[in-house]
Formats: structure tokens, sequence, C-alpha cells
């Protein structure tokens, strides 16, 4: 090296604090910072270069940092206490409309509100523009509401009615706790509660629950504002269907009795807890899947002379321990069934639901977890496909129950045998998993 | 030193153009017109109005931001796409065939290696082009990542004097490559509209439909730079403080988009005379390029200026900027004239969300207070040179910054750094100081607002100088000759039998 270059690249290797990375970034630094002109940095740049490769720089990624989103276990929360509530409507909406028509409107019900409130939150609520994209559709989304109510109202009466201002309750509800509003949205549910079982019309009761959380929606929307980058309509759709399926495996067993007494309703409750608990188990994953790549070589030297052009690829799950991540997985079912058996074991010691439809909605439960997580890990189409296998053999069941909560527990199960798999190997491969599902959308 | 750019464009005679035929022009940006303003939008505006004897067609290859255009385009032009990267949009079209899975290795190999076969990218890039539904499903297979590191290998194990020696990448950044060169893909996918000339406003993302529209149909293609796109490439990467690999990758990519595009160009566009020189230094044959200035409406005679020591600064918040400077110099001429008063224009680039953060975290730090405002985005960038005393630019890369042009259409001094085309502009009519360096800046903005007299007399020399040389109508009727050259070309090939 000519003693320029050699002055050349000392000054190239003080204003970057290293070695330059190629002869370019030589000549830039040169150019931008010494005033060099741009040909004679470009020359000077390719002689100050060794002659010999230099030992490779191992490198490895700025992590970046991913948060549980603040206010997701005061949104739970309202959400079990949503639950209770409207566990204890079943009795007098059974008193006031006829167990039915209530039966026939929750079985509706359900899989409506779910195929709603995921379909809203692949298109708008899980995106940091929802809100505004929500606030441009809300005249649209309180016209379709009123349309829901006079529609099945038109078709199937009262228990339509009761169906559609479920629907629009627990689906203004998710827009609600989205905003922030969880504790308006509990009080709101609560105060029907009390006005139910105070001997109100049932749906009076349950019109102005849905009056006040659609108004409180639209008011609560009003002030969102700025750019909106909504989701594809196709994802959308395909989550409101897995939305509908899970809802028609909650709901699609006809031996699970939602109107007697509270404690059918209640039956729901120990595997909601535990979803909550092992859901904010599993955002543990958002940032150990990175982490377990993160300083991971992602081509390393095999050959027995460490030459790099022999090299054997690691991205594969070869190499790469994913123990961790299925060890996350694994904590967060265990908290599913603890909290679970533990909440039915107590429903059961005050006389409540049969056994079956307990341990149906903790499988379902389960299923419903791994539905949430194949479609985060960017595998949506896999998580519809294990629902709709769940919900083939829950039908098949139901045609020859042996006993109460069969249908929902073997749906559940087909579901979980079918998802489960799919879980696992995206977890144990988690290079390509964040390759070819994660970050190619 | 080489040689002077020495394409020359013959003056079109009027009446060979046929009365009816207007020629379409596709205008590629990138991140830009008519999305942004100021600088490159500016330029894009300036020409799209200008031309309006052509039919253009913008294409902008933008993040997803859902944002209204800023600019509204005249009659003359309407808008394709916008192409969005790093959307969640599917690609258009059926699924068909197996999937290339060989495809995202040929990208790395291609774009990342230091002698990377352009040819073979471009041929990768057309069956984007014939199969976009397939770009997907090559990349959401196991095997297009396994051919994937198969070709990162290759690129990694290349030992080249003048490359230096590759990192060892993470699996985490080579999975981020691996993204990004879907949206090459992709980008190379979405389809152009029916054209008679390519207009590529940077040798970069927006290259990329340009050259593939090229090779399908031979249509000519005409390169603008306004930066260096490999320099500023570099440059960021430098102060980005990122890890050796996403240095790499970065940069890496940065050279082989240029590299494709400038292979595709048939005249290369600088807009001014120290890009030229850096593209001849990156290997451009001298008789491709063609210096065409930027340039701005004179305008009436300056107003003098306010006489409040206000300074102005206007531009993205980008570290190519050098914003963090800007605020070193700032608090430095406060503490000398501490009545004086600083205000910059112009929002966070995309993607620059933690450079912005920086900023304002500096901002604080240095305790600037009201004394130092960031304006957020203009839509009057002559109006707010107006209000100054002083321009101030601190940029580390610059072409030949459209600001610079506005203060000057105001009668208003300018100190740059010295970056680009800069000293060349201000010659005579502002200060120039090396980049980066805070204590020459404030020194020069002191002495400006300690001195108002020189300072108008600054102003108003390149009021004139303005007029004389970068003025709009000598910049459009460069771009008219030759964007009528190579349409004749084109139109004379077209009448020629096949």
């Amino acid at each position: 090296m000519s003693p320029d270059a050699t002055r050349a690249r000392r000054l190239v290797e003080a204003r970057l604090g290293r070695a330059p990375q190629d002869a370019l970034e030589a000549a830039v630094v040169l150019e931008a910072w010494a005033g060099v002109p741009a040909q004679r940095a470009l020359e000077t740049a390719r002689q100050l270069m060794p002659r010999r490769a230099a030992a490779p720089l191992a490198s490895v990624a700025v992590p970046t940092v991913t948060r549980r989103p603040p206010g997701l276990l005061v949104e739970g929360l309202a959400f079990l206490v949503s639950v209770v509530a409207i566990a204890l409507w079943a009795q007098p909406l059974a008193d006031s409309l006829g167990g039915a028509a209530v039966e026939r409107a929750l079985r509706l019900a359900l899989p409506m509100a779910l195929a709603l409130q995921w379909g809203l939150r692949a298109r708008h609520l899980g995106r940091p523009s929802g809100l505004a994209g929500l606030a441009r559709e809300r005249r649209a989304l309180a016209a379709g509401a009123a349309l829901l109510v006079a529609g099945l109202g038109a078709l199937l009466g009262e228990a339509g009615v009761l169906a559609a201002l479920l629907t629009v309750t627990w689906t203004g509800g998710a827009v609600l706790i989205r905003r922030g509003a969880s504790a308006f949205y509990a009080t709101a549910v609560t105060a029907a509660t009390v006005a139910l079982l105070a001997g109100a019309p049932g749906l009076v009761a349950v019109a102005g629950v849905a009056a006040l959380v659609v108004a409180a929606g639209a008011w609560a929307l009003r002030g969102a504002a700025g750019a909106v980058v909504p989701g594809r309509w196709s994802r959308t759709l395909g989550a409101a269907l897995t939305g509908a399926g899970v809802g028609t495996l909650l709901a699609g067993d006809p031996t699970v009795t939602w109107t007697a007494g509270s404690l059918g309703a209640l039956a729901l409750l120990p595997s909601a807890a535990g979803g909550l608990w092992a859901g904010l188990h599993l955002w543990k994953l958002a940032p150990a899947l990175p982490r377990a790549l993160t300083g991971v070589p992602a081509i390393v030297p095999s050959s027995p002379r460490g030459d790099v052009a022999a090299a054997r690829t690691a991205g594969s799950s070869r190499g790469v321990t994913a123990h961790s991540l299925v060890r996350t997985l694994a904590g967060a079912a265990g908290r599913l069934v603890a909290v679970t058996a533990a909440g039915s074991l107590a429903l059961v010691a005050v006389g409540g639901g049969p056994a079956g439809v307990l341990i149906g909605f903790g499988v379902v439960a389960l299923a419903s977890l791994l539905v949430g997580l194949l479609d985060s890990l960017g595998r949506p189409a896999w998580a519809g496909w294990g629902v709709a296998a769940g919900v083939g053999a829950e039908l098949l069941v139901r045609l020859a129950s042996p006993f109460p909560g069969a249908a929902l527990t073997a749906g559940g199960a087909v579901a979980l045998a079918v998802l489960a798999p799919a879980a696992i190997v995206l977890l144990a491969r988690p290079a390509r998993t964040l390759a070819t599902a994660l970050w190619i959308t | 030193m080489a040689a002077a750019p020495a394409l020359e464009i013959a003056t079109p005679p009027p009446a060979a153009r046929p009365a009816a035929w207007r020629p379409r022009i596709l205008l590629t940006t990138e991140g830009t017109y008519p999305y942004a303003m100021g600088g490159v939008s500016s330029w894009c505006d300036l020409l799209v109005r200008g031309l309006d004897e052509f039919d253009w067609c913008v294409l902008p290859i933008v993040a997803p931001h859902g944002r209204a255009p800023l600019y509204e385009l005249p009659a003359h032009a309407r808008e394709a796409g916008p192409i969005e990267v790093w959307s969640e949009a599917l690609p258009r079209g059926r699924r068909a065939g197996r999937p290339r899975a060989a495809l995202p290795g040929a990208l790395v190999r291609g774009l990342l290696g230091w002698n990377g076969d352009a040819d073979a990218v471009l041929a990768e890039w057309l069956w984007c082009r014939r199969n976009p539904a397939g770009v997907r499903r090559a990349f959401r297979s196991g095997a297009g990542w396994a051919a994937f590191l198969d070709g990162l290998s290759d690129v990694l194990a290349e030992r080249i004097p003048e490359a230096g020696t590759p990192p060892r990448l993470d699996l985490v950044e080579a999975a981020a490559l691996y993204q990004t060169l879907y949206w090459v893909a992709r980008t190379a996918a979405a389809p152009t509209p029916p054209a008679d000339l390519l207009h590529v406003t940077a040798a970069g993302w927006s290259a990329i439909p340009a050259a593939v529209h090229r090779a399908l149909h031979g249509t000519p293609l005409v390169l603008t730079e306004h930066g260096v796109y490999v320099r500023e490439a570099y440059l960021a990467a430098a102060r980005g403080g990122g890890s050796p690999g996403a240095r790499f990758t970065a940069t890496r990519l940065a050279r082989g988009l240029a590299r494709i595009a400038y292979a595709s160009a048939d005249v290369i566009c600088p807009v001014t005379d120290a890009n030229a020189y850096w593209e001849m230094g990156l290997g451009i044959d001298p008789a491709k390029i063609l210096v065409l200035y930027n340039g701005l409406r004179q305008g009436e005679p300056p107003t003098p200026p306010p006489g409040e020591r206000i300074v102005v600064s206007v531009g993205r918040i980008d570290p190519l900027k050098d914003i963090h400077t800007l605020l070193r110099v700032a608090q430095e001429t406060l503490r000398i004239v501490p009545d004086a008063r600083f205000r910059h224009y112009g929002a966070v680039t995309d993607g620059e969300d933690a450079y912005g953060r920086s900023c304002l975290a500096l901002h604080h730090q240095l305790g600037l207070g009201e004394r130092f405002r960031f304006m957020g985005r203009t839509t009057d960038p002559t109006g707010v040179v107006r209000a100054a005393d002083v321009v101030l630019m601190t940029s580390i890369s610059e072409g030949l910054p459209m600001s610079v042009l506005e203060a000057m259409s105001q009668g208003r001094p300018v100190i740059s750094t010295c970056v680009g085309g800069v000293p060349d502009v201000i010659k005579g009519c502002g200060v120039v100081t090396s980049p980066g360096d805070d204590h020459a800046l404030t020194m020069a903005v002191v002495m400006l607002l300690r001195n108002p007299d020189l300072a108008w007399r600054l102003g108003r020399r390149g009021h004139d100088r303005l007029g004389r040389i970068f003025n709009e109508g000598a910049c459009v009727e460069g771009y008219r000759e030759l964007l009528h050259t190579m349409t004749r070309e084109r139109a004379q090939l077209r009448a020629v039998p096949s």
C-alpha cells in the first residue's frame, strides 16, 4: 500500500471508527468528509483495500423491541366480566322470551359476533391505524347494525332480533375495548344485567345496552383520524370465516344448553379465563422468535478447513434450537388447562354443567389459542382448515351424541389434532417461519 | 480526471412530430412525487407541468401510508398504481404452475454479488412480471428459502479485495434480506402502462419496473439522478449505526439496483457535474451521460429579508440531511446571537422514525425550546424561505437541491455544506463549509446574521444567478429536447414494418 493510500485508509478508519466495508464505502467517506473529488476518491479507495481477505465479522441483528400491547390484561378482564354478566342474562331472557328463542338466538349470535370481531380485527382493529379506519366506516357500521336487527327480526322474529342485538353488543364491545373504554363496556353490560334481574323486559334491556354500546362506539371513534392502511379483504374474509367457525364449534352442539339457569352459560367462564392467561403468556413468543435467531449465523462453514464456499446452510431447523419456543407454547397450554380444570371443578362442585361440556369448552379454548398462534405466525389458512375440520367433526358427532358435550369435545379435539402439529412445526423451524411466513404476508 | 460528459442532443425540428401523436412518458418515482413535497417532487412537478405536449403517467413506489397525493396532477398527467411495497396486498393474477423456487437464490446472487449478473436478474424480473402470483408462492416456500440461503452462501464466500470481506449475517438479517428481495420481485411483477419513453427518477427501486418494461418492449429509458443512489445508500448506512450485516445488505442491494438501472438506461442525466463524475467513476460510459441542471422560476425581484434573525432550513428529517448538525449549529449560534430563531420545515422520511425521534431527543437535550422549531411539512417552500434572513442546509449528500434554488429565487443567502452540486450553484451568493463542520457553519450563520447588508447582497446575487443559469426555462427546455429526441427515435422505429 502506498503512503497516500495508507494515509487515506487511516483517515477513513478514523471517520468510521472501523475498517471500511469495501472500496465504495471508503470512497464515499473520502469524498463526503475529506473533500476528495469523486473519481480520485474511488481510485484511492481501491488502493487502500487490503489484498488479503480479512476474517469475516460476525454480525448480530439489532433487536427490535416487541412489547405486549398495553391494557391487554384490562381488556381480558373486561371480557370476563362481560361473559359473567351475559351468562346471568340467560335465565331472565328465557323467562321473558322463552327458552327456545333464547337458545336459538345464542347459537346464532355467537358465530356471528366472533366472525365480525375477527373480521374487524383483521381489517382494522388489530392495526395501528385501526380506529381511524373504523371511524371512516362509522356510518356503514351503524347502518349494518340496524340492517342486521331488521333483517334477522324479519326472518326469525324475536329470536332473530335478540341474536342481532347480542351480536351488535358483543361486536361494539370489542370496538370499545380497543378504544380503551373497557370499564364503560363492562359497566353497561353489568347495568343491563341488573335491569334484567330486576325484571325489565328482556328485549328492551338488550336493545338498550346494544344502542348504548353502538352510540358509545360511534362517539369513541369520532376523534380517530389519520391515514388508514386497512388489512386486505381476503384476509378479513378468512378471519371472519375462522371466527364464525370457532363460534360454531362453541355453539353448535345441541346437547349444550345455554339457558338452564346461569350455570349453563357460566360453563364457558373457566376456559375463557384460562384462554386469557394463556394468551397473555403466548405474547412472549413475539420477541422470543427473532431472539432465538439473533446471532445465529445464517451460513455456517462446515468443511474441515472452514471453507465458507463449502458452507452448509443453517436456516432450516438444523442448528437452531427451538426448544424455548415450543416450551413457551406448552407453558401457555398448561396455563389454559390448569385454569380450565380448576374452574370446571369448582363449577361441578356447585352443580354446574356436565363434565363433558366443561371439557369440550376447554378443548375448544385450546384450539382457539392455536388458531390465534397460527394466524399471528402468518399461516391463517392453516388455522382456517383446522377449524373447518373441527366443525366437520362436531357436525358428524352431533348426529349420534353419546353424552352431553360429546360433539363439542370431538370438534375441539379434531381441530386441536390438526392445529397442534402445524403450530409445533412452525415453532420448530423458526428461521423458515420468520422468513417465509411471518415476514412474507 | 475523465473528460466531461459528452452526450449532445440535437434540437428536434418541430415539424417532424405528427400533430396528432402525443408521446406517452412513464415517470417512475420512489417515495417522492406526488406523495412528498419539495426536492425531487418539485422537480417532477416542474417537468410534468412544463412539458404538456407529452402524456405523462406517474408510477410512484411508496410504502403503504394511506395518505392522499400532495400534488394535483395536471390534465395531461395521470397516476398509475401506486406500487405499495411492504404492504399486505396480494399480487395480481391467478396461481399457475409450480413456484419458481430458484427465484430468491438468483436474486441474491445477482443483486448482492459484487460482480452479480445483471442479465440474470433481469431474466428473473421478467419471469416475475409474467407470473406475478408465482412470486409470493416462491418466497413462501421452504424451497425458496433454501435456494436463497444457497445463493447467500455464494455471495458471502466472495473474496474480492475491492469488495472487502462480507460479514457473517445472522438469521434475522438473512430473513430481513429475504423479505426485501421479495419486495424487489413484487415491484418487478407490477404492471406498467404502455409508454413511448420511460423516465426514472432514481437509480434504485424506481428503476425496477422501468427496466422490466424496457426489456419487454424495448422502450428507451432516461434516468435522472438527483443524488447518486449508491453514494447515498453508503452514507446512510455508515451513519445509521446498524450491524455489519445490515450495512452490507443495504449497500450491496443499492449497488445491485443501481448497476441494473445504469445498464438499462439509454441516457443518464445527473443534475450536477459532481454527480456525473461519480457516475463515470462507477463505470458508466461518459457518452451516456448528459448533465441537466435543476431549475426554478426566477420570479419577481426579491424583497429585503425581514431582519428578525430568522434562520430557515427546508428538507426531510433524514440522516442524509444531517439534522443533528443543524441542531448543534443552532445551539452554538444561539450562544452568540441569543435573539436568533431557527425554523425547520420538512417531515420525517418514511421509515426514518427512529432518526426523527433522535432529533427530538437532541433538541430537548440541547435545550433549544421554542428557539428552534420543527414546523412540519410545508406546501409553500418559497414562502417559508422568503420569511428567512438566512437559509441553512447541513446535508451530507445532495444533487442540486431545490431548496437552495428556492432560497435563491427569493433573494436569500444560503449557507450550506459543500456536497454534490451545491458549491457550483451558490458560487458567489452564499457560504459553503465542509459537511459536519459545526463550527464553520455556526460562524457563517453568525456572520450573515450580524451583517444583514452582506446577506442581502449575497441574496440578490443568488437571485440574479438563478435567472442566468439555474432557471426553470433552461431545465425544462433541456428535457424537452432530450425527450423529443428519444420519443421521435422511438416513433421512427415504430414506423418500420416488422
